[in-house]
């Protein structure tokens, strides 16, 4: 950490900055693990450098979802404090959460009662009140997908195909929730006893709740461990049952399996358009570059979900 | 059908990481020898790889507009395969032994 952001960040929380260590952050933001003299052990959240991607919050909303998830019981970091600008860019403080959100040590001993965790999580984040978070988008799924599509500005069949599957088999007729936009393994902080928090809600939108219900079962956040559905740790059952119980809103598997396909279509065309991060030089990156070409990986997929439905 | 990035392109994008994030932590002068050549090599590969033919949309305006044909899965599948067999051969294995699990 550059010595004009350390002085930036003393001066907002009012105590020397002891130690600063920089965290594997998302696409276009940092993450720092700040200790200060006066003992506190914090998370810092900056706006990275590059470019912002397309549809996701701003920190200011960042902080105001986690608000609203935390006074609504979702397990998440406490947000301490928003910053505003500091050192030139835009960020604030929240706890510090500890755990393990690796997806792929997850999977080798998931904590039990994990699947009903994720469902108990998930209720109570479609439980937050929409109109807490008027900023959060909510314009239609097919413009959403078609739009970021059309920025990667090359021809793509399968996703083409896949949309179109999918499009015919979903009458978006239910009721719209307040939607985490990324909840899977990953993005979650694990221990022992289970979930400590639910991470990384740059995402967060308006959607059908079937959305976030299928994201976690896209074969990519099963961490080679293809067998179990559930983000690599557990058969669906347990979870849409729990899920059911909660919120009274049972998806039927026929459906559920079409927002499977989609979630696939979604991350086939998220990895396109990160991968053109860095063709674009907004941010230059061998991780960005090769979800260029493993977006096949989720074409794949796709078509071969949609040929075992037939 | 679209393939990027090219090879070239993930050639520079690896020169790039090395110059940028792996040289400037390197103190060994030897290891430093070595990286610099290695970034040579892959400036070679960049300027052997050949241009990209045009992107084909023929297929995908198709299907956008709803025009979908019987054929077209099978012709997908077969397509997006041998892009898989490029980018990641284990991912498509992973599949094959499914199947064989299956019978």
């Amino acid at each position: 950490m550059n010595d004009d952001l350390r002085e930036a960040l003393t001066a907002a929380l009012g105590s020397p900055v002891a130690a600063a260590r920089q965290l594997a952050g998302g696409a276009s933001k940092e993450a720092w693990a700040i200790s200060l003299a006066d003992g506190r052990e914090l998370l810092l959240r900056r706006a990275g450098g590059g470019v912002m991607h397309l549809d996701s919050l701003s920190l200011r909303q960042e902080f105001d979802v986690l608000v609203a998830a935390r006074a609504a019981g979702v397990l998440v970091p406490e947000p301490i404090e928003y910053l505003g600008d500091l050192d030139g860019r835009e960020s604030f403080v929240m706890e510090l959460v500890r755990g393990e959100a690796i997806g792929r040590r997850i999977i080798k001993a998931p904590p039990p009662g994990l699947d009903l965790q994720m469902a108990e999580q998930l209720a109570a984040i479609h439980a937050i009140a929409p109109e807490t978070l008027p900023f959060l988008a909510s314009g239609d799924l097919w413009d959403r997908l078609y739009a970021e599509l059309d920025s990667v500005d090359e021809p793509h069949p399968a996703i083409e195909y896949g949309l179109a599957w999918c499009r015919e088999r979903l009458p978006l007729e239910r009721p719209r929730v307040v939607s985490h936009g990324d909840f899977r393994l990953g993005n979650l902080m694990v221990d022992d006893a289970g979930i400590v928090a639910v991470l990384d809600w740059e995402f967060t939108h308006i959607s059908d709740p079937a959305e976030d219900l299928a994201w976690p079962l896209v074969r990519a956040w099963r961490f080679g461990n293809d067998a179990k559905r559930l983000g690599g740790i557990a058969d669906v059952g347990p979870f849409f049952e729990r899920y059911a119980e909660l919120t009274g809103l049972r998806i039927p598997p026929d459906e559920l399996l079409v927002w499977e396909v989609l979630g696939n279509c979604k991350w086939a065309i998220a990895s396109l358009t990160q991968a053109r991060r860095h063709l674009r030089g907004e941010e230059r990156n061998v991780e960005l570059a090769i979800l260029g070409r493993l977006a096949a990986e989720m074409e794949y997929e796709l078509l071969d979900l949609i040929e075992k439905a037939a | 059908m679209s393939n990027r990035p090219t090879a070239a392109e993930l050639a520079t994008a690896v020169r790039e990481f090395l110059e940028a994030e792996i040289l400037p932590t390197l103190d060994d002068q030897r290891l430093r020898f070595r990286t610099l050549v290695a970034m040579n090599a892959l400036s070679i590969v960049e300027r052997e790889s050949p241009a990209p033919g045009e992107a084909d949309w023929t297929m995908a305006r198709r299907i956008c507009a709803g025009d979908i044909r019987e054929t077209d899965l099978a012709e997908l599948k077969l397509e997006v395969a041998a892009r898989l067999a490029i980018a990641s051969p284990k991912f498509l294995g992973r599949y094959r032994s499914a199947d064989e699990t299956d019978r």
